[in-house]
């Protein structure tokens, strides 16, 4: 069963004439990393949304179809239930802030779903390390900068260990080195907690090495969904739709295309620098 | 590239910058800023990009060293004639646009130099005209316009008052790759038919390989290279003082170049040629 499903599901918001989201079929397992890209206005934060339920509680609109989390519809959930299965961490971290310190704001959410204080220690020693935070926690949240802000927002979403873990552009304010260091904890998380990661992002390069599947979304629609891989081997699809995936997939693309290579696409520079040695020297040989 | 025969617009001799906490920021800059000039400005957060632009339009006064823009020394001369000469566009345009509509927000700049009515308005239906912006979203609040064009109204803002240096800090920001293309292009556009210097201060790479005929590299206060973009993307060792990493595609020649590709490269078409070359 996968942990969450779309089933024909559509939402138009009341102030607007078109359908956000116009029909969509989607399931994604348990333990998967999935990557969900599209241009703005393409109807991704509005996905992120039905998941974790602040479509519909929070906002006006139309709902057609059905949106499954763990086997339930998300409207059958209460809302306190939903947000514990679900973590979202917003584009803007500052909107989820509420505490006058980092310490209280990654505690906030554990208090509030009245975790003893040894569970909430306990907690702290695997979350602030795994996100770099300790030498903030006396800090004000609004005083650290741009990149230390989306891991205090991501260190308070991953304290309440929400079993599905979604990202709505969490780097796209941030410098290249914030965002990798964003990326990196994700990584940890993928790799030593499996955990279901949903990440809305533009930036390619730190996203592709992560995903184990990805989701175009276009104008409302899944316009392409598939594993990593082979999701770029559609890459004139991708590039009519304005995805441009980084320039060593697009090379090894073109070298494929004119019959220089046969194999699958390299999904990080490593691979491909690589492949592409091999290449050489068999073709030098 | 050609260097330009004319005495530079922009002289920046041995600049210090010092916030009133004691942060320096800026540690000795020199900097020559040409007509023609289309410059990416890199470096990781906090490395005085930001800083070095307010010291270019005068916002900021130097600490020591001089800024000379048009032959006015930026400490003797007025904001209302740097204004004139050097605009700034911030990165989130919500921090410069507060009038209540769009016409009011662009002829806010020209205003407030005392020019008179008339010559706002012509000002203003020319900066309209340049940024594109259509007739149906001059009467709007701001508030209510998308990223882009709210960013075209800042620019439009600044446009009105004729500056011949339009900085832009971070215009991609938050926007997806066809929006980031469009505002580029626009930048590119002024920058070729209207002959504006601009200075572009980004950590999109693939957008300087695209845009930036010169990149200027600044590092905790410091130029670290300044060059055509193409020979100083050919030096990673200076850019990872900084944290900054070229285009994926120029990594990955720079990791192969024993086997025979150009550390200079910059586009994926560049890398398949030179491939054809080595293979056949």
């Amino acid at each position: 069963m996968a942990l969450v499903h779309f089933e024909n599901y559509i939402w138009k918001y009341t102030q607007t004439e078109v359908p956000a989201l116009k029909g969509i079929n989607l399931e994604i397992e348990e333990g998967t990393f999935v990557g969900i890209i599209g241009p703005n206005g393409a109807g991704k934060t509005t996905l992120a949304y039905s998941i974790n339920g602040l479509i519909p509680n929070q906002y006006y609109g139309v709902r057609k179809g059905h949106v499954y989390v763990m086997g339930k519809e998300t409207e059958d959930y209460r809302p306190d239930e939903l947000t514990k299965i679900v973590g979202i961490v917003f584009s803007d971290p500052e909107s989820q802030f509420t505490a006058m310190t980092v310490e209280d704001e990654v505690v906030f959410g554990m208090e509030n779903i009245g975790l003893s204080v040894d569970e909430i220690q306990e907690r702290l020693e695997w979350v602030v390390p795994l996100t770099k935070i300790s030498p903030l926690m006396d800090k004000p949240p609004y005083e650290v900068s741009g990149g230390q802000k989306a891991r205090v927002a991501l260190a308070s979403v991953l304290a309440m260990t929400p079993q599905i873990l979604v990202l709505d552009e969490p780097t796209s304010m941030l410098d290249p080195i914030s965002r990798k260091q964003v990326f990196d904890v994700l990584a940890q998380l993928k790799q030593e907690q499996h955990s279901t990661i949903i990440v809305i992002e533009h930036s390619l390069e730190n996203l592709i090495p992560l995903a184990d599947r990805m989701v175009l979304l276009y104008e409302g629609e899944v316009a392409l969904v598939d594993d990593t891989e082979p999701f770029f081997e559609q890459m004139d699809f991708l590039l009519k739709r304005d995805v441009f995936p980084p320039g060593a997939i697009r090379f090894f693309y073109e070298l494929l295309k004119g019959g220089y290579y046969q194999g699958e696409l390299p999904l990080t520079l490593d691979e491909a620098a690589a492949r592409l040695r091999t290449l050489m020297e068999s073709r030098r040989r | 590239m050609i260097v330009s025969e004319q005495a530079p617009y922009i002289q920046v001799e041995n600049l210090v910058y010092q916030y009133p906490d004691g942060t320096v920021a800026l540690h000795g800059i020199d900097l020559a800023i040409h007509h023609g000039d289309f410059i990416a400005l890199i470096g990781q957060n906090g490395s005085g990009k930001t800083t070095l632009s307010k010291c270019l339009n005068g916002l900021f006064k130097p600490t020591q060293g001089r800024v000379v823009v048009d032959s006015l020394d930026t400490r003797t001369t007025s904001i209302t004639q740097m204004a004139k000469r050097v605009g700034y566009v911030f990165q989130n345009p919500d921090h410069q646009l507060f009038n209540s509509n769009v016409w009011d927000e662009i002829a806010y700049g020209p205003r407030n130099i005392q020019l008179p009515e008339e010559e706002v308005k012509a000002r203003v239906e020319e900066a309209i005209r340049v940024v594109g912006l259509e007739e149906r979203y001059l009467e709007q609040h701001p508030f209510f316009l998308t990223k882009g064009l709210r960013q075209r109204v800042a620019i439009g803002s600044i446009l009105a008052l004729r500056p011949k240096v339009i900085i832009v800090d971070e215009p991609t920001t938050g926007q997806d790759i066809k929006q980031s293309l469009e505002i580029m292009d626009f930048l590119a556009n002024l920058h070729r038919e209207r002959g504006h210097i601009i200075i572009v201060i980004t950590h999109d790479m693939p957008i300087v390989a695209r845009y930036a005929k010169r990149t200027v590299v600044l590092g905790m206060g410091e130029i670290l290279a300044d060059g055509p973009t193409r020979e100083v993307f050919a030096q990673p060792d200076v850019l990872a003082k900084t944290f900054v990493e070229p285009p994926q595609i120029t990594q990955l020649a720079q990791v192969c170049v024993d086997l025979g590709f150009d550390p200079g490269t910059m586009t994926v078409e560049e890398m398949i040629v030179r491939f054809r070359e080595l293979v056949s």
